[in-house]
């Protein structure tokens, strides 16, 4: 009702509304109470030679009824925004009330807050029923993508509770991946490595676990191209989200088919950004907390 | 005052009946509908919001053919419990590009207002093609066959968008020649997703 567009229009609200509600208290007191009321058949008109029609209003409690409603809906026109305009005594309005809630939640939960966001994850992780909300705020924001359990799933979307981690697993790398977001950008390399190419540099990245074979077909292919962002010796680049070529962990799938399917179109990896209204600072806390080790 | 005399009057002039029934029926709608008409937050788009693109409307067009609405709201209640939930509250001025609006009524699943950017493309097409993939007790059926069905031409697009524009929705005639080849080569699932990623996103808390 804030953007009525004129007074023109809150008044013509305003009347029309009023004078429905007078002309309906008449009608229903003159029903009731009027000259005619009570009046049986004798005093009506004739109809078809011998019809006769007369008022007799229905029971009285049918009048409470109706009356009541017409009470209830002047008290509500006073109390609440209605009439045009007029916002109503209450001052009452959606946005107040969820603006309300929400100094009821900080008064309740500011607290406890604060003291969860300066406690150091160390403390939190010693804290049975705070690494229980931590799950909890698992489960809802993460676990869609990363599994319910958090064990990763799909081949598309990493585990958290191994070892490897992409961009890096210090505190600071993981609140930067939740708050920022992550784009992970892996091109297709059949343009330029050919089919012949590409069987061979995904042979050679499946032998690097055990070590740099110089005699590799797929080496040089591999140290022109790859070797930039996932090492020479595919140890991976954190800052650049490039995975380890070298460890058991495969994100996409580590056999054969994968590998060639990853190199021939690439890989496009996308962690939303998720920002204060989504998880605020304590709830990032306690995520932290439940993925730092 | 008698309400008899004029009980009688009605009773014997049925035109007049009539016109009192119009009359009475109209009151409703000349107090609620007539001045929204008119109404500045129902017609100006908020500061982000902008016109589908031609890829969006197409997924636009597949949400509503697959009747995504039927389960899913698109709208935020002012509720604090809703807004910790899906993000902040829907405003009107984030609608004015729907025509008609796909508010819906019915939650169940959750609300998708706020969907966009939350989850990447890459999970939209798993959860589409198969929801237990990555959300395992999900009840959504799956569409696996968005995938294998191409999305609208760019001519059918370029006619709705023209159509839009009659309707004031601000295309430039570039918009609408590049419609083609925004389409060019994408499959119906490529829409949705593209129309999924971009609920929600025309406003921001911050604002300018």
């Amino acid at each position: 009702m804030a953007d009525l567009p004129s007074v023109f229009w809150s008044g013509w609200i305003a009347v029309l509304t009023l004078v429905s509600l007078a002309a309906m208290v008449w009608l229903v007191w003159s029903i009731y109470f009027g000259r005619d009321a009570g009046h049986g058949p004798e005093s009506g008109p004739v109809w078809d030679g011998n019809l006769r029609e007369g008022n007799r209003p229905p029971p009285m409690w049918w009048f409470w009824l109706l009356f009541g409603s017409l009470i209830f809906s002047i008290i509500y026109l006073m109390l609440f925004p209605g009439l045009g305009a007029f916002p109503g005594m209450l001052n009452w309005s959606q946005g107040s009330r969820i603006a309300e809630s929400y100094d009821e939640y900080e008064a309740r939960f500011a607290g406890a807050r604060a003291e969860i966001a300066a406690m150091s994850l160390a403390e939190i992780q010693n804290e049975r029923g705070l690494m229980a909300v931590a799950e909890r705020i698992f489960r809802r924001e993460c676990a869609v993508c990363h599994g319910p359990e958090g064990r990763g799933q799909a081949d598309l979307f990493p585990n958290l509770f191994d070892v490897d981690w992409q961009w890096g697993g210090g505190e600071e790398q993981i609140r930067q991946s939740i708050r920022g977001g992550r784009n992970a950008v892996m091109v297709g390399w059949a343009p330029v490595l050919g089919g012949e190419g590409i069987d061979q540099v995904g042979e050679y990245v499946m032998s690097l676990a055990g070590g740099v074979d110089e005699d590799h077909p797929g080496k040089a292919a591999y140290d022109q191209n790859c070797a930039v962002c996932h090492g020479a010796d595919g140890g991976g680049n954190i800052l650049l989200g490039a995975s380890r070529l070298s460890d058991p962990v495969w994100l996409y799938g580590g056999d054969r088919e994968s590998i060639r399917e990853t190199l021939t179109h690439g890989r496009f990896g996308v962690m939303p950004a998720f920002d204060e209204q989504r998880l605020d600072d304590t709830q990032l806390q306690l995520i932290l907390a439940l993925l730092v080790r | 005052m008698s309400g008899m005399w004029l009980h009688r009057k009605f009773e014997e002039h049925t035109g007049l009946l009539i016109f009192g029934i119009l009359f009475v029926s109209a009151i409703g709608g000349l107090v609620q509908l007539l001045p929204i008409l008119d109404q500045e937050s129902l017609e100006t788009a908020e500061a982000n919001t902008r016109p589908h693109t031609a890829l969006e409307l197409a997924g636009r067009d597949i949400y509503i053919r697959e009747g995504c609405s039927v389960c899913h709201s698109q709208q935020i209640r002012p509720l604090i419990a809703e807004v910790e939930r899906y993000g902040p509250y829907s405003r009107a001025g984030e609608f004015v590009y729907d025509r008609p609006f796909l508010w819906g009524s019915k939650r169940t699943g959750p609300d998708l207002h706020r969907i966009g950017g939350r989850y990447s493309d890459d999970w939209h097409r798993i959860h589409l093609l198969d929801p237990r993939a990555v959300v395992p007790g999900s009840i959504m059926p799956a569409y696996p066959w968005l995938a294998r069905r191409a999305a609208p031409t760019g001519e059918d697009m370029a006619a709705r968008m023209a159509g839009l524009r009659l309707l004031g929705h601000p295309y430039t005639d570039e918009d609408i020649a590049n419609a083609g080849a925004e389409l060019d080569g994408l499959m119906e699932i490529d829409a949705l997703i593209a129309y999924l990623q971009s609920l929600g996103t025309g406003y921001t808390e911050a604002g300018p």
